[in-house]
């Protein structure tokens, strides 16, 4: 497909609070272990009051920029993918691209498409490059996710945000993107009307019709487009809007708990949305070696999957900016201080 | 040509609910002038030290509004320098005497700062600091508050010497019909009160207090009055952050080298001092700054009683302070002259301290950025 | 509401203060806020060195209280800073986290 399009650099960013399950459940009555057995989630991030979707994208842009020593001033282009952009008019995009310090000389765009957005602004960067309109380009998801008190997603609904770099660089370039699907279709399982602060959803539509269908769709036609079987892959990354469904969507494709593994960052942070399949894979980049595959499918609720076949092509640094080491970093609030937090400034 | 003062007087201190601006003015302008003898027609200039007027009252032009309230067409202006306002008023009404172009001119300090909640008044004073302080929520408190912590780490300073401060302040205050607080307090009523800003609790701080003062200062010779040996103001850095040293306040170093240098007086010949005392640990380091005790001493010597009313010398803040009488920012500075001015006319009453001669006053505005200091002299 | 210009007059200066290390000089925790950081209190404000020896104020955050002492090691990063209200521009600036 495109040739020479790839990943030079990626960065990360997981608030520092995190809220367990445990907690949540005692507020409402609940069982916790009710709870995590249900949705797979022990604890989720949440972000701080005066954090929000652009300080997340920023400070997982400025990791990347640093970890790849790339310079703001090659970044021809930024888009940033949310659902919880801090405003309706006025992008986060140029807001995160002045505090990097990149030129005046780029193309910016805010995106929005649940939680796919992040994985949809990296297949248009990937487009921009092919086309040789770019030569160097930023994407990043990110979102500050918030959910109704006493609703399901109270207890999954997490902040953070995951940005790479896409280059035309083959030989800079940690990993290059083989192969693109996407599949779209009207399905409203989960959305949120202008103006309302919390999202809304379909309650168990937002599985087998939704979620399995889409993923498991462009997962097929991903397969098909690229020749290739779930045993060429050393790893998969799906979107995990929750602890069960990527492991029961992987089971059913035909991937192994050991290929799926090292992406399932919803046990350490719950689910960070746009950021969600981006982190997952980035915690695979951190361990992949030379010439392994990643097949990763997202999913954005209204509703759509976005497939992507990625090839390795440096063995990892190890670094003291990775994931695993990262979600390390943190502290437990009480529900309390979430609700506190949440009033933001 | 020597530059006295003819009267000075103020207002009570405190939460003046019934009281406006425009009816303390004019109880304070009618005390000097009954005191003076002189009538409003022979006065040629108006200087009014205030800081809030514009921020919570909507009130620019404050020249004119009370030239407008005394029946006056004279010259008229307001001077702001945040806390230091009434000094800097003080400072320029004397150079204006000083120049031999007005004879007589009165002073007014004047401040309004119970018409609104706190939360709201202390936002508006934060316009004493910079923008970057103002961003990061740091109140006046606050902001002291890491002058505090700056002078403990450096030279061991206890919170229980800070606490001292503020009973030595409201003992003076007890003694002065005018303070805003007249009760006593002990060193367990300090360390007990709730933080404000750590270290410094609400009993370390200065209240908001409504209140005005007035002085009239002439050329005319007054062979029985005090006049003016120094009138010295120095600036540094606006924001805390860009200071060389945060235990010491450049401006009131500089300010008052000036001073001692005019009136040709060291440290040693001051009788009696009113310091800025917005904050406990502000009167320890202008006790520093003033040269009247080495840096790092100051805490030990006062919690000793070296500044004591009856005990010690110089004796610092005989009104209470702006801990203990009360701090309506713009009037303080022109209330620490009328202090010595009573001082050394002998008229401090229950406070008098014995054969006053010389006395200091010392006026800072916002963390440090403006120091104005005055040396009065009995005649 | 803020002045959206002087907020876009202040991004250079905010850029420019992103991402570098220093170390605290001193620190308060503010018990009792001004107009508009009512829902943040307690916060702890401190004074910094940077390695650059430029010297800020801003709000430290993601603090323990092992971390509030001076000479502590910390590092910028960016955050909102002011309450925008409902329809304002939102105000982003520096505020310090330690370093570990």
């Amino acid at each position: 497909m495109t040739a020479n399009i790839g990943i030079l650099s990626y960065g990360i960013y997981i608030p520092y609070y995190r809220l367990k399950t445990a907690e949540i459940a005692h507020v409402w009555g609940k069982k916790s272990e009710d709870i995590t057995s249900s949705l797979g989630i022990s604890e989720k991030s949440v972000a701080a009051f005066d954090e929000d979707s652009v300080t997340l994208a920023f400070e997982a842009a400025s990791d990347a920029l640093i970890r790849g020593n790339i310079s703001p001033s090659d970044i021809q282009a930024i888009l940033v993918g949310s659902e919880s952009h801090p405003y309706a008019v006025n992008p986060t995009s140029t807001i995160v691209g002045e505090f990097l310090g990149v030129s005046s000389k780029y193309l910016a765009m805010d995106l929005e498409f649940a939680c796919k957005a992040g994985t949809s602004a990296m297949i248009a960067v990937a487009g921009l490059i092919s086309s040789k309109l770019i030569k160097t380009g930023l994407i990043i998801g990110s979102d500050c996710a918030q959910a109704k008190p006493h609703d399901i997603l109270e207890y999954s609904a997490s902040s953070a945000a995951c940005a790479y770099i896409l280059s035309d660089n083959s030989s800079d370039n940690l990993a290059q993107i083989l192969e693109v699907t996407s599949v779209s279709s009207d399905t409203p399982d989960f959305w949120r009307r202008d103006g309302v602060r919390f999202p809304s959803h379909g309650g168990r539509f937002t599985g087998e019709p939704a979620y399995f269908h889409h993923v498991e769709l462009a997962a097929r036609y991903l397969l098909e487009k690229s020749g290739l079987k779930p045993s060429d892959f050393k790893y998969c990354v799906f979107h995990m809007p929750n602890g069960k469904f990527p492991r029961l969507v992987a089971k059913r494709l035909g991937f192994t708990e050991s290929q799926q593994r090292p992406s399932l960052i919803v046990d350490s942070i719950g689910n960070p949305y746009s950021a969600s399949s981006l982190l997952g894979l980035s915690a695979v980049l951190d361990i992949a070696q030379k010439g392994d595959l990643v097949f990763v499918v997202s999913y954005g609720s209204g509703a759509g999957s976005d497939g992507l076949v990625i090839k390795v092509n440096k063995n990892p640094l190890k670094s003291a900016r990775n994931f695993n080491l990262r979600v390390l970093q943190k502290k437990y609030i009480s529900y309390i201080d979430y609700l506190k937090f949440a009033t933001r400034i | 040509m020597n530059v006295s003062i003819l009267a000075g007087a103020t207002t009570k201190f405190g939460e003046l609910w019934s009281a406006s601006p425009r009816r303390m003015v004019r109880e304070v302008v009618d005390l000097v002038r009954a005191q003076s003898g002189l009538s409003l027609a022979k006065i040629d200039g108006i200087f009014v030290g205030n800081m809030l007027s514009s921020s919570l009252g909507n009130q620019d032009h404050l020249g004119a509004f009370f030239a407008e309230e005394l029946g006056l067409n004279v010259p008229a202006v307001k001077v702001e320098a945040a806390c230091a306002s009434g000094g800097m008023a003080v400072h320029l009404a004397f150079l204006s005497v000083l120049s031999g172009r007005y004879k007589n001119v009165l002073v007014i300090g004047i401040e309004k700062m119970t018409d609104f909640k706190p939360e709201t008044v202390n936002n508006a004073l934060m316009g004493a600091g910079s923008d970057p302080e103002r961003e990061a929520g740091a109140t006046f408190p606050a902001l002291y508050a890491l002058i505090a912590r700056a002078h403990m780490e450096k030279y061991g300073t206890r919170e229980k010497e800070m606490a001292q401060v503020s009973v030595k302040n409201h003992y003076h205050a007890s003694l002065n019909s005018h303070a805003q607080f007249t009760r006593l307090i002990t060193l367990e009523d300090v360390l007990k009160s709730p933080l404000v800003a750590s270290p410094l609790k609400i009993l370390d701080c200065s209240p908001l207090t409504d209140g005005a003062a007035a002085l009239i200062l002439s050329s005319a010779n007054d062979k029985k009055g005090v006049s003016f040996v120094a009138s010295a103001v120095a600036t540094d850095t606006l924001g805390l952050s860009q200071r060389q040293d945060l235990t010491s306040l450049k401006a009131a170093r500089l300010a008052s080298r000036q001073a001692y240098t005019q009136a040709k007086v060291t440290p040693n010949d001051i009788d009696v001092a009113e310091v800025h005392d917005c904050f406990t640990i502000a009167e320890i380091i202008a006790m520093e700054d003033l040269g009247f005790f080495k840096k790092g001493e100051a805490a030990a010597a006062i919690f000793a009683k070296k500044t004591w009313l009856g005990s010690g010398r110089p004796v610092v803040n005989t009104s209470g302070g702006l801990k203990a009488a009360g701090h309506p920012v713009g009037a303080t500075g022109v209330k620490q002259v009328v202090e010595i001015f009573n001082q050394l006319t002998a008229k401090a009453g229950k406070k008098q301290v014995k054969n006053a001669r010389i006395g200091l006053t010392h006026n800072v505005g916002g963390s440090g950025a403006t120091c104005v200091i005055h040396i009065l002299k009995r005649n | 509401m803020l002045s959206p210009v002087k907020i876009w007059r202040n991004q250079k200066k905010i850029r420019s203060l992103l991402n570098k290390n220093g170390e605290i000089l001193s620190f308060t925790k503010v018990y009792v806020p001004p107009a508009g950081f009512e829902a943040q209190a307690p916060y702890v404000v401190a004074v910094a060195k940077l390695d650059d020896k430029t010297r800020i104020i801003a709000q430290l955050v993601e603090w323990e209280d092992q971390d509030l002492k001076i000479g502590k090691k910390v590092h910028t990063i960016l955050r909102r800073t002011k309450d925008p209200g409902i329809e304002g521009i939102i105000p982003y600036g520096i505020k310090l986290k330690p370093l570990d």
